[in-house]
């Protein structure tokens, strides 16, 4: 399971609100205990995509190393990646899962007419052909 | 000896270590040296055809190994290598 703490999960959906109605995205640091993930820091990140931003995201993977040296020197993990679904469900979409990656948690937030309404994780396979879904909890979930 | 950097997810195939110290004066023997040393990380990085799997890219310090000669790139023993995934996604239009 997968739990981002109240500061990280403001700054998420402030993120995806602001951003509406594109696509943000960012990454998820924190730790992890055995099944249990913890978010405690969100580090909104550039959306690079040269397509329409309202349905696509592309991350730098300069950025995501940033992201990692950051949680390296905090002492903590590069949990997984967060984006946002303007005005549709928090699904993992075809796209999603055709450009992931199977080593980390991707949190999707649905964003309808600007405001958030609900999220879900999800954990693609390394074929990039299915994805699970991850318990998700934030504090007011 | 230049050290790679384990993401986190691959840790548990390289005995629980966030970075491995390796001998190899390019990108390749590096890589080589990885997966030898832990084979349960090939399977991760490559794909059935022995290529790097296409959300797998490879930084020698800040620079993407695709553009400064791939596995040819020269590696220095101060130098660090980091495994970075691509990622991109977006709703269905």
């Amino acid at each position: 399971m997968i739990h981002v703490e109240r500061q990280p999960w403001r700054e998420m959906v402030n993120h995806a609100s602001a951003t509406y109605p594109n696509e943000c995205c960012g990454a998820m640091i924190g730790t992890i205990d055995g099944d249990r993930k913890t978010v405690s820091v969100a580090l909104a990140l550039d959306n690079v995509s040269q397509g329409p931003q309202a349905a696509r995201y592309e991350l730098r993977p300069e950025d995501l190393l940033r992201a990692d040296r950051e949680a390296r020197s905090r002492n903590l993990e590069l949990i997984g990646i967060y984006h946002s679904h303007p005005d549709c469900g928090a699904y993992f979409s075809e796209t999603d899962l055709k450009n992931s990656c199977p080593w980390y948690s991707f949190v999707v937030l649905s964003i309808q007419n600007g405001t958030f309404d609900h999220a879900n994780s999800w954990l693609p396979d390394a074929d990039q052909t299915h994805a699970e879904k991850e318990e998700l909890t934030w504090p007011e979930s | 000896m230049a050290r790679i950097l384990i993401p986190t997810p691959l840790r548990q195939f390289a005995e629980k270590q966030d970075s491995i110290e390796l001998a190899g004066v390019t990108a390749g023997e590096i890589l080589t040296g990885l997966t030898t040393r832990f084979p349960d990380l090939r399977k991760h990085l490559y794909n059935e055809e022995g290529k790097l799997r296409s959300f797998v890219n490879v930084y020698l310090n800040d620079e993407d190994i695709r553009y400064i000669g791939r596995e040819s790139a020269a590696v220095a023993e101060s130098d660090t290598l980091s495994i970075v995934p691509s990622i991109a996604g977006g709703r269905n239009v």
